[in-house]
């Protein structure tokens, strides 16, 4: 057996056994360094390519109907141009039928004449070759350049089937503050900040825009003494302009009542032109019949003031807030997120003291700014995915450590040594070489055939968990079968390297089968990163089970069969019987004769 | 010969079933459940997660957002702050209007947490200052909210449009569908309601000097529905007599008298236009456009069958498309736990059913949305990989054990997943993307087992077969690696048991792993155990293997003298 002497000459000098070491601990350093470096990219979950997509269309907070239809038509318009479209639905003042996406994007709540949302239907994705985050990545810039400039403030997202969790967006920086002015010029600042980050679009500030409404106050005196109300005043007001169903009618084919709406016809409700003036000259026009039964013409008991309107006011948690939402481009939403902190502290530092969050929790990145004049604070938090996956890398971090600890224990309660519980458990740790430098090879093969990155993702992260197991198995088979093939009497070195070279088969064998059965696993865009994680990972696993295992192993005291307290000759009983089998397996293939007496005398 | 002891679980299990009759019929039953449960089990394309939450809306109308804001949503967020297990409290204050939308945390039971803000905003009635309407509570369903099916009705082309109509049209058919099973909400998008509109002139309203509030006053004092009379006559009948509404057709409106103007009556229809129409006010509008030919075969479009024929001299064939034209949007909903397929393809039918009626009528439709079909899709596929998984895992086990004892194998594999699969139906779960991705997963995990088994059983076959009776092989040769595997399977399984203690969105998202993947395991062990010795038994070529092994032990032992003697000189 060639594989058991170069194993025996690796065992035998203390020199290479040194040399394995370092190679293994130059792996485990290099591919860690790898995640600050940069080379390998963190994201939550990739994108998925999908059959539709949503288009969400803001417009100013007075913008009307009409105008928001001008955009959704302009957007319609461009989007023809595509042959991969089938079909379009737009949704005027109303939000489409709720979706996953939707659901957390508040698209329930859409009902204002500023808003619509227009469906966009590909055709099937198996059939299409390019994939629709592709497509949104090329068509954004463009329809946003188009359509987003017909009306001032004008905002248009493209939103995509979220491939795991929904978010509000992918970066959500919120920011609380006690006065709405300050809230308003920082979020003009912040989103001003993140249009200029590089890899950051759809950049939206959820706020109501300000602008100049007509208040009509009634003069008291002036109602008095034609004999008016001010409630006859509203209503009729409202009747004339707004319009409301009067009365109702019941009727006998049809499953709803048919109100009577009544209204001032549209050339009479029509006012010309944006001023005060041309307000006052339509509501003169419009007169209230006092108690007497004389007409009153409106103008005459109400004074026209122009006041600012007053903006929505969005509190979480009890305080005032604001919110800038911003979508990645095909880019893992870590890297802006930091570079616009990082551009954020520069220019706010001149104006605010800014102090940052002690401690690592998942709302590290925050930032306290107090303004250095009027003493004011406010608290920059940034939330959304990336506070989701903070969160989740947090949680399967946990999991992971707990996931240690219980195998730990468990080998524990199997060897009776925590050296030997310690050598199976440094040998699945060390799976996570695989794991990332696998996750680096992909990323390039990924950006050379389709100019996408490959991110280290969630589920790279449980393929890894789940590979701990798998490859524990591995030194497992290879510490019991040394530890009977030393209580047969062989040599120690000698017995490692017997064990190690008989059981490589069976260890090629499983990876092999995880190896196959996880490649079509790593062709999903979700789950991509756990096939890759238990590809390379299982590769990782078998060098290390074959080469690094038997160095640890044969530095182990614990092997010695008299050494530690595991199964000798004077155990009692149970314990016996637990060896038993592992020498009786090992007796059979070494010695097949000899086996029947032992089997005797131990009866 | 003395026989063999056995010492662990795995061989009880193999020695109790391995000639027992009754094992192949718990075999055959165990692959039936799991097909049974693949067809029967509600499939969906995205797992559920729980998230519980609603939003309290209040009204007050003539209040700035200012006042909103103190008067409504400030008191509201502090007393449903007072429910535990609540995350997050959103306050949005309006004109008129203050919503506060609550988050709970991902994971609370959704109905209790329904009932506790319902609750709460109730106790708190008495408390909602003056003038504002009664609260409106809304929890979120995701299951009812989101819909698994919408479908865009419109005027087709060349039909003079009337939305009235086709409003009466799609509502007769939303009747139709919430009656069918398992449906739980239908609701329809983009509807013009019709409407008796009364637009009135200003100038001749001034003209004929009438105030707007006169006319208004008229029409309500005219249209009033009362219940009918019942009363007995004298000779002890029953006599039933009623007020009819004034108001029966719109020529009854344009007649009403508002005023006298000089002597002379004033209609309606003098001083305002009137007509049967929609509901003018409502300014919400659904639109669509959609690729000429959609109309005609919407799959042809999609699946892009055209293209195919002529991509050749054309490639990029410019598309043409129907501009934009008003349509109304059919959603339907699911109830919790029920089969998006089937639902989904049974409402469809539907449509189809009326789809003559609706032509007629001049009216065509575009299903917009087919999670159904998404759904199926996701787990055929998924199907579909788990299939050609376990053929390469079959195909690459041959050269390692010879094609009979990769059949074991690859029988075993199915067994297991059927298992976990009725398993994971009695535990309420449902067929999505995550589960069969937690199978998929598991896959090079679950085969080990059984792999291992066999190994040591053919191992132990070529070693021992002309010393021992065939099931004593067997049986030894499953007891033997029992402990090891044993103790190697709950290693994985512990690795994986955390993994349900993720929390938050991804947590949920991510349930069916931690769920399925251990489940999966501990069903191999007992696979492993139970059904491959038995499978081996009746699968593997035993007298094949015997004169194998004797031709071999023969040419062995000419073969081991030479080698022995060339040990000894290495040795020197």
């Amino acid at each position: 057996m060639k594989f058991e002497h170069f194993l025996y000459r690796i065992l035998d000098s203390r020199r290479n056994k040194w040399i394995v070491i370092g190679l293994v601990l130059l792996a485990l350093m290099g591919s860690v360094m790898m995640i600050p470096t940069k080379l390998v990219l963190a994201k939550m979950l990739p994108g998925k390519s999908a059959n539709t997509l949503t288009v969400y269309i803001d417009t100013a907070t007075n913008a009307s109907i009409k105008e928001t239809q001008q955009v959704a038509q302009c957007v319609v318009n461009e989007l023809e141009k595509e042959p991969e479209v089938t079909d379009m639905e737009v949704f005027l003042g109303q939000g489409a039928p709720l979706d996953y996406a939707g659901l957390v994007k508040g698209s329930a709540f859409k009902r204002f004449q500023n808003q619509a949302e227009v469906v966009v239907n590909l055709t099937d994705k198996h059939k299409r070759d390019e994939p629709s985050f592709m497509m949104v990545h090329r068509l954004r810039p463009q329809i946003q350049k188009t359509c987003g400039s017909l009306l001032p403030s004008t905002n248009i997202k493209f939103i995509e089937m979220p491939s795991g969790p929904p978010t509000l967006a992918t970066i959500v920086v919120e920011l609380y503050a006690k006065s709405d002015e300050q809230l308003r010029t920082m979020a003009g600042k912040v989103s001003q900040l993140l249009s200029k980050t590089e890899g950051l679009v759809d950049v939206d500030v959820m706020m109501d825009d300000i602008y100049k409404t007509y208040m009509l106050s009634p003069n008291k005196e002036k109602i008095i003494r034609s004999a008016l109300s001010v409630d006859q005043v509203n209503k009729i007001i409202y009747l004339a302009f707004k319009g409301m169903p009067v009365a109702e009618k019941n009727t006998k084919n049809q499953q709803d009542q048919i109100p009577i709406f009544l209204r001032l016809n549209t050339e009479s409700r029509m006012i010309d032109g944006e001023s005060r003036r041309t307000l006052k000259n339509k509501l003169s026009s419009l007169r209230l019949m006092n108690q007497k039964g004389m007409m009153v013409p409106v103008t005459e008991v109400v004074d026209i003031k122009e006041v600012d309107s007053s903006p929505t006011i969005f509190r979480k948690d009890l305080k005032n807030m604001a919110i800038i939402t911003a979508e990645c481009d095909m880019v893992s939403q870590v890297y802006p997120l930091l570079e616009a902190r990082d551009k954020m502290l520069d220019v706010l530092k001149d104006q605010y003291t800014i102090e940052k969050v002690p401690g690592i929790t998942t709302y590290m990145f925050d930032l306290k700014a107090k303004d250095k004049l009027t003493g004011e604070e406010i608290l920059i938090r940034w939330d959304g995915e990336m506070k989701v996956s903070l969160d989740t890398f947090r949680d399967l971090g946990g999991a992971f450590i707990a996931a240690l600890i219980l195998m730990f224990l468990l080998m524990v309660v199997y060897y009776k040594s925590f050296v030997l519980s310690g050598i199976v458990l440094a040998g699945s740790f060390l799976s996570i070489i695989g794991v990332i430098v696998g996750h680096w090879v992909t990323d390039k093969i990924s950006l050379a055939f389709t100019d996408t990155n490959f991110f280290l993702t969630a589920t790279s992260l449980i393929g890894f968990i789940s590979l701990m197991g798998i490859s524990a198995r591995g030194s497992l088979l290879l510490i019991d079968f040394s530890k009977s093939l030393m209580q047969e009497g062989h040599e120690k070195k000698r017995a490692i390297a017997i064990a190690t070279a008989t059981r490589a088969k069976p260890i090629l064998m499983t990876a092999v089968a995880i190896i196959l059965g996880s490649l079509l696993l790593s062709t999903d865009p979700i789950f991509g990163g756990l096939g890759i994680a238990l590809i390379f990972g299982s590769i990782a696993a078998t060098l290390v089970a074959l080469f690094f295992i038997p160095v640890l192993m044969d530095g182990a005291k614990a092997m010695d069969p008299h050494a530690g307290k595991e199964c000798g000759e004077g155990e009692v009983f149970d314990e016996e019987e637990h060896l038993c089998v592992l020498t009786d397996n090992l007796k059979t293939i070494l010695f097949p004769e000899k086996h029947n007496k032992d089997c005797d005398e131990e009866k | 010969m003395e026989l063999y002891k056995i010492k662990n679980i795995a061989g009880h299990l193999s020695k109790a079933f391995l000639s027992n009759p009754l094992t192949p019929i718990l075999a055959i039953a165990i692959l039936l459940l799991g097909f049974v449960s693949l067809q029967t089990m509600p499939r969906e394309e995205d797992p559920q997660i729980e998230v519980s939450g609603g939003a309290v809306m209040v009204a007050l109308p003539g209040a700035s957002p200012k006042e909103v804001l103190n008067v409504v949503v400030k008191p509201l967020e502090r007393r449903i702050r007072e429910i535990k297990g609540v995350e997050h409290v959103y306050g949005t204050a309006m004109n008129n209007f203050g919503i506060v939308n609550v988050q709970y945390f991902i994971g609370e039971d959704r109905e209790s947490s329904n009932l506790k803000l319902y609750d709460k905003v109730m106790q708190n009635m008495d408390q909602l200052p003056k003038g504002t309407m009664p609260p409106l509570v809304k929890p979120f369903d995701i299951d009812i909210d989101i819909p698994i099916l919408t479908a865009a009705f419109y005027q087709l082309p060349n039909v003079q449009p009337n939305v009235v109509e086709l409003y009466q049209t799609i509502r007769e058919l939303q009747q139709e569908i919430n009656a069918l099973d398992n449906v739980s909400k239908t609701t329809l998008k983009g509807v013009k309601r019709p409407q008796f509109n009364v637009l009135i002139d200003l100038h001749k309203l001034s003209a004929y000097h009438i105030s707007l509030g006169q006319v208004a006053q008229a029409i309500k004092s005219i249209s009033t529905n009362a219940p009918m009379i019942d009363t007995v006559n004298n000779k002890g009948k029953m006599v039933v007599f009623g007020v009819e509404n004034a108001i029966d057709t719109i020529d009854d409106l344009r007649e009403l008298i508002i005023a006298q103007y000089m002597g002379s009556p004033i209609y309606l229809k003098n001083i305002a236009e009137v007509d049967y129409n929609y509901d003018i006010q409502n300014y919400q509008e659904s639109l669509i456009a959609y690729q000429k030919g959609m109309d005609k075969d919407p799959e042809a479009v999609r699946e892009h069958e055209e293209k195919e024929e002529g991509s050749e001299g054309e490639g990029h064939a410019a598309v043409s498309f129907r501009s934009l034209t008003s349509q109304i949007t059919l959603t339907v909903s699911k109830l919790k736990g029920t089969n998006a397929v089937y639902i989904a393809e049974e409402a469809i039918e539907k449509i189809q059913e009326a789809k003559k009626k609706l032509n007629n009528a001049g009216v065509g439709f575009i299903i917009t949305r087919n999670y159904g079909v998404r759904a199926d899709e996701a787990v055929n596929e998924l199907v579909h990989h788990l299939e050609i998984t376990i053929f390469i895992i079959m195909l690459i086990l041959i050269p390692f054990l010879g094609w009979r004892e990769s059949m074991v194998v690859t029988v075993a594999v199915p067994m297991i997943l059927a298992t976990t699969l009725f398993i994971a139906q009695l535990t309420d779960q449902t067929i999505n993307r995550i589960t069969l991705f937690a199978f998929l997963l598991s896959l090079g995990l679950i085969v080990d087992d059984a792999i291992i088994v066999i190994e040591n059983i053919h191992r132990r076959l070529h070693l021992d077969i002309d010393k021992k009776s065939v099931d004593e092989i067997i049986v030894q040769a499953t007891d033997e690696i029992g402990p090891s595997t044993n103790i190697a399977t709950i290693a994985i399984i512990l690795t994986m048991v955390p993994m349900a203690f993720v929390g938050g969105m991804m947590g949920q998202f991510m349930k069916p792993i931690p769920l399925n993947v251990p489940v999966g395991l501990a069903v191999s062990l007992f696979v492993a155990y139970v059904f491959a010795p038995y499978m081996a038994r009746k699968f593997i070529n035993f007298k094949k293997i015997k004169a194998e092994v004797i031709a071999h032990h023969k040419k062995e032992q000419g073969e081991v003298q030479e080698d022995a003697t060339g040990k000894e000189e290495k040795g020197k």
